[in-house]
């Protein structure tokens, strides 16, 4: 993998200088009709941490990924990212919590580069740095010989190392991944674990949602495995089941590269 | 100020890119441009080739004529969200919301006053009308109209984009609040072509650029809570 480097969002400091987690949820549920996506979970990660969010089909995954990213709204119970209340201020979250979902959300009649420098504008680049690490995040995923393609062109795989290069130009604190690995190759599939390593270098909390789970959980500090919109289990370092205060112990920055 | 060039630039950034695909589109804005020009011509038809009666209903026929193409103009521009999850990721995106809907508003009233520019020549060419010195209030109308089309569009089309039936609701919706701008529009268009003998032309346009700061207010209020679940 060339050089790649990674942004983050600045650390926030909780009350009397300590560390708030970097997710708390209490009795977090979603429903769909009649049917409940999740059904109360109460989870607190600590920051830094890299989980690994398990479960099988229907568990509940993509919708508390989704509700974390603020990309939908609980139905009941609260949540907090970094110490911001989500539900109060989904605004404060987004470009901390950053979310790599199934769909790519990309512009077909726009190049891989157009789509980039786009991402770059949204998230607060200016032009000439946008461009620069537009460029970089490309040739960080192996988009550098189609930068000047139409995505409309693109295979699957292609469009997920896209959608890792946008995430690439963020500067999140918090990681969503929803299946990172999906439709990539072998290559592919290695590039997303590098990454998941270099952010949990750099102190993001990273939180993988993957049927892959001998793959993530190796990747992974801790543990979480859904299964009917409940907590099945939790284990591992930095998180646990159910609500904590933010954590007394404030936590040794970890070395990042920040611009 | 940071916040507010950091909108324009927000603005700006949406409103280049779908200016981009549009572009590159070129089926899907050429079959628009079609389509509002096979409205005026069939009108054409219909009337017969009595001038007097072409002239009279040029202005309603060229409203018209923009209003079917802007309905699929505004449906377009929010479909390139739709493909794809790009509408999730637009929200999910760190910026002020009223930048979003500046943005999808500029592009929508750029892409409008391409198709009215378009239109006018059209129109006095099929129903042979001298338009003379009346090209400068008629664009002018033709900009408000644009605006206020494009700030009422772009906030129903945001409504309606993840509606299975988006085609059928976004005109059901839209219709009934661009009536009064339609009706300004129209009477402004009929007093520039006429030569204003009523003195009247002005407050038409003025009730135009009313419509559309009220429009342009309103919809950069409630943008944000579309892109909500």
């Amino acid at each position: 993998m060339p050089q790649t480097t990674i942004y983050v969002a600045p650390r926030l400091a909780g009350t009397l200088g300590t560390v708030p987690p970097a997710v708390a949820t209490v009795e977090l549920a979603r429903l769909f009709g009649r049917s409940a996506a999740l059904a109360g979970v109460s989870l607190t990660v600590e920051m830094g941490r890299t989980v690994a969010l398990l479960g099988p089909n229907g568990a509940g995954k993509t919708t508390l990924l989704r509700i974390l990213a603020t990309a939908i709204r609980p139905s009941y119970g609260s949540l907090a990212i970094d110490g911001i209340d989500a539900l109060r201020d989904p605004e404060q979250v987004r470009g901390r919590a950053v979310y790599l979902s199934h769909a790519t959300g990309h512009y077909d009649d726009l190049t891989a580069a157009e789509n980039l420098r786009f991402a770059t504008a949204m998230f607060g680049w200016g032009d000439r740095e946008g461009h620069a690490v537009a460029l970089e995040a490309l040739d960080t995923v192996g988009l550098a010989d189609a930068a000047g393609q139409r995505v409309r062109t693109f295979s699957a795989g292609m469009r997920k190392r896209l959608a890792l290069a946008r995430i690439l130009v963020a500067r999140p604190s918090l990681l969503l991944l929803d299946e990172p690995h999906a439709a990539l190759d072998g290559d592919g599939m290695a590039l997303v674990d590098s990454l998941i390593g270099l952010w949990r270098e750099a102190g993001v909390t990273v939180i993988v949602a993957s049927h892959q789970a001998d793959r993530v959980a190796s990747l992974a500090d801790a543990t979480v495995r859904l299964d009917g919109g409940l907590l099945a289990e939790v284990s591992g370092p930095g998180v646990v089941a159910g609500p904590v205060g933010a954590s007394q112990r404030p936590r040794t920055a970890v070395a990042t590269v920040d611009r | 100020m940071n916040d507010l060039r950091r909108g324009f630039a927000v603005a700006v950034a949406i409103a280049r890119k779908d200016a981009i695909s549009e572009l590159r589109g070129r089926q899907a804005a050429g079959s628009t441009l079609f389509f509002a020009a096979l409205v005026l011509l069939l009108f054409g038809f219909a009337l017969g080739p009595d001038s007097q009666r072409l002239a009279e209903a040029a202005p309603g026929l060229l409203w018209l004529a923009i209003v079917f193409g802007g309905l699929l103009t505004m449906a377009r521009l929010h479909q390139l969200e739709a493909d794809d999850g790009a509408f999730e990721q637009l929200a999910l995106y760190p910026v002020d919301r009223r930048a979003i809907y500046a943005g999808k508003a500029l592009a929508g009233a750029a892409a409008m006053l391409v198709l009215g520019g378009l239109l006018l020549p059209v129109v006095a060419i099929l129903y042979a009308i001298p338009i003379g010195a009346a090209w400068v209030p008629l664009l002018v109308a033709v900009v408000l109209g644009a605006i206020g089309f494009a700030a009422v569009g772009t906030a129903y089309a945001g409504l309606t984009v993840r509606m299975r039936a988006r085609e059928v609701m976004l005109p059901l919706l839209m219709l009934p609040v661009v009536a009064p701008l339609l009706l300004a529009a129209v009477k402004a268009s009929v007093a520039a072509l006429s030569g204003d003998p009523l003195g009247e032309l002005g407050s038409w346009l003025q009730l135009l650029a009313a419509f559309d700061v009220i429009m342009l207010v309103v919809g950069a209020g409630t943008y944000g809570f579309l892109l909500e679940d």
